[in-house]
């Protein structure tokens, strides 16, 4: 497989929310590999993801990024109404890629069944393992997970174990938000500690 | 332009399989003209001022339903965080919100208006008239409702806020349409002309203000 060359960076980036600061000068580089956020309830740990993504406006600093990045949030950010198929095969276009390997992520992932019903009618477990399945079908070099493991069985969470660590070895920046999971510190070659807004090397 | 078809089509799949803005939108402007011919006398609803009136101002509110529910389904989950956090998804989506409403109240205004055409048994002076004059009005309201709905999507009294900001800035359109629809059914070519070129120029305007405001306020 093709090793992709990723990397996404945030400089000195202060994000202000409800007259909250929420992000203080942040400074984070991300390369390929897995990154790690790890911080308390509240700490900014989801605001910095979505400024790598930039989707929160930066009130001072700047974000700097070697190509696309693939984002999902707490929720699975599928449209209702729409099959996963439809969904998955959506974001696959808007990118100009092909969905030839939709059908088969999604099998992978555990709902194949499932994939021709609107996702409404998915449970929240199956709708998480929708969203996660764009890890495979849209081929983009930096991937920014927040809290990944959330609604996933023991299944799911071993299939995203590998799908991280695959996407590792394939040379993608790999930025996880977790509480949880410490077994995915050995596959980590960085880590991000976040408290009250401001970030740190840990 | 590939892309803001690609949410056109998107949108309209879901709207295909929740059908609850067109049902929303539908029932309540075949309500509207099924009531109007009751509560004003049927002499007063066949005037031609009065049928376009209400008419549009029934279509008005219909495309504030669609666009509030279009948005609505697009929050849950988060699925309109999954759109603008793609490359270019900021600039199509509003692009494709507006084509795929257009295309929504292109089906609402056909059933309104046969209805309000045959319950009201209104004399069509020049058909091909009225379907111009109403083809630019239903192109010209959602540009502007889904600025609105942009600009009051985080908060939590939108379903009141939308229609008291939407339609002070709508009146001018409606004046049009309403003035334009009015000619085209007694008769006036020149004033059916007149006013569907101002709705036109209200569609381009709206639009061009709406690709420059929506992807920063989606923001």
């Amino acid at each position: 497989m093709r090793t992709m060359q990723s990397s996404a960076s945030l400089h000195d980036a202060t994000v202000v929310m409800d007259d909250r600061v929420i992000l203080r000068a942040v400074n984070v580089v991300v390369g390929p590999g897995l990154t790690l956020v790890r911080g308390p309830n509240g700490s900014g740990k989801t605001t910095l993801l979505r400024a790598l993504a930039g989707l929160v406006p930066l009130a001072r600093g700047d974000r700097r990024l070697s190509g696309d990045v693939l984002y999902i949030g707490h929720r699975p950010m599928l449209l209702r109404g729409l099959t996963a198929r439809e969904n998955l095969e959506f974001f696959a276009r808007f990118r100009g890629g092909d969905t030839h390997a939709i059908d088969g992520a999604l099998r992978a992932w555990g709902v194949g069944e499932e994939m021709d019903r609107p996702v409404e009618r998915l449970s929240a477990g199956e709708r998480r393992r929708a969203a996660l399945a764009r890890v495979e079908t849209e081929r983009v070099p930096v991937l920014l997970l927040d809290e990944p493991f959330a609604d996933l069985d023991d299944a799911g969470v071993t299939r995203l174990r590998q799908t991280i660590a695959r996407a590792r070895e394939d040379g993608r920046a790999v930025v996880v938000a977790t509480h949880a999971h410490r077994e995915l510190d050995e596959l980590a070659g960085s880590q991000i500690a976040i408290d009250d807004g401001a970030a740190t090397a840990a | 332009m590939d892309r803001i078809v690609l949410v056109a089509a998107r949108e309209l799949r879901a709207e295909r399989r929740q059908p609850d803005g067109v049902v929303a939108a539908v029932t309540f402007i075949a309500v509207l003209v099924l009531l109007e011919s009751l509560v004003v006398g049927p002499q007063i609803a066949r005037d031609a001022d009065v049928a376009s009136a209400l008419f549009w101002l029934a279509l008005a509110f219909a495309t504030i339903l669609a666009t509030m529910r279009s948005f609505d389904r697009e929050l849950e989950d988060d699925a309109l965080e999954g759109l603008v956090a793609l490359p270019g998804g900021r600039d199509a989506l509003f692009g494709g919100k507006v084509l795929s409403l257009a295309i929504v109240l292109v089906l609402v205004a056909t059933i309104g208006g046969v209805l309000s055409l045959v319950l009201l048994d209104l004399p069509v002076g020049l058909p091909a008239h009225l379907l111009i004059v109403v083809l630019l009005g239903v192109l010209a309201l959602p540009p502007i409702v889904v600025v609105d709905v942009v600009l009051a999507l985080r908060l939590r009294a939108r379903a009141a806020l939308v229609p008291i900001l939407a339609l002070p800035v709508l009146v001018p359109q409606l004046v049009a349409a309403t003035r334009g629809t009015s000619a085209a059914l007694t008769g006036d070519a020149v004033g059916a002309l007149s006013w569907a070129g101002l709705l036109f120029a209200f569609a381009v305007v709206y639009t061009v203000i709406g690709l420059t405001i929506v992807p920063a306020a989606i923001e």
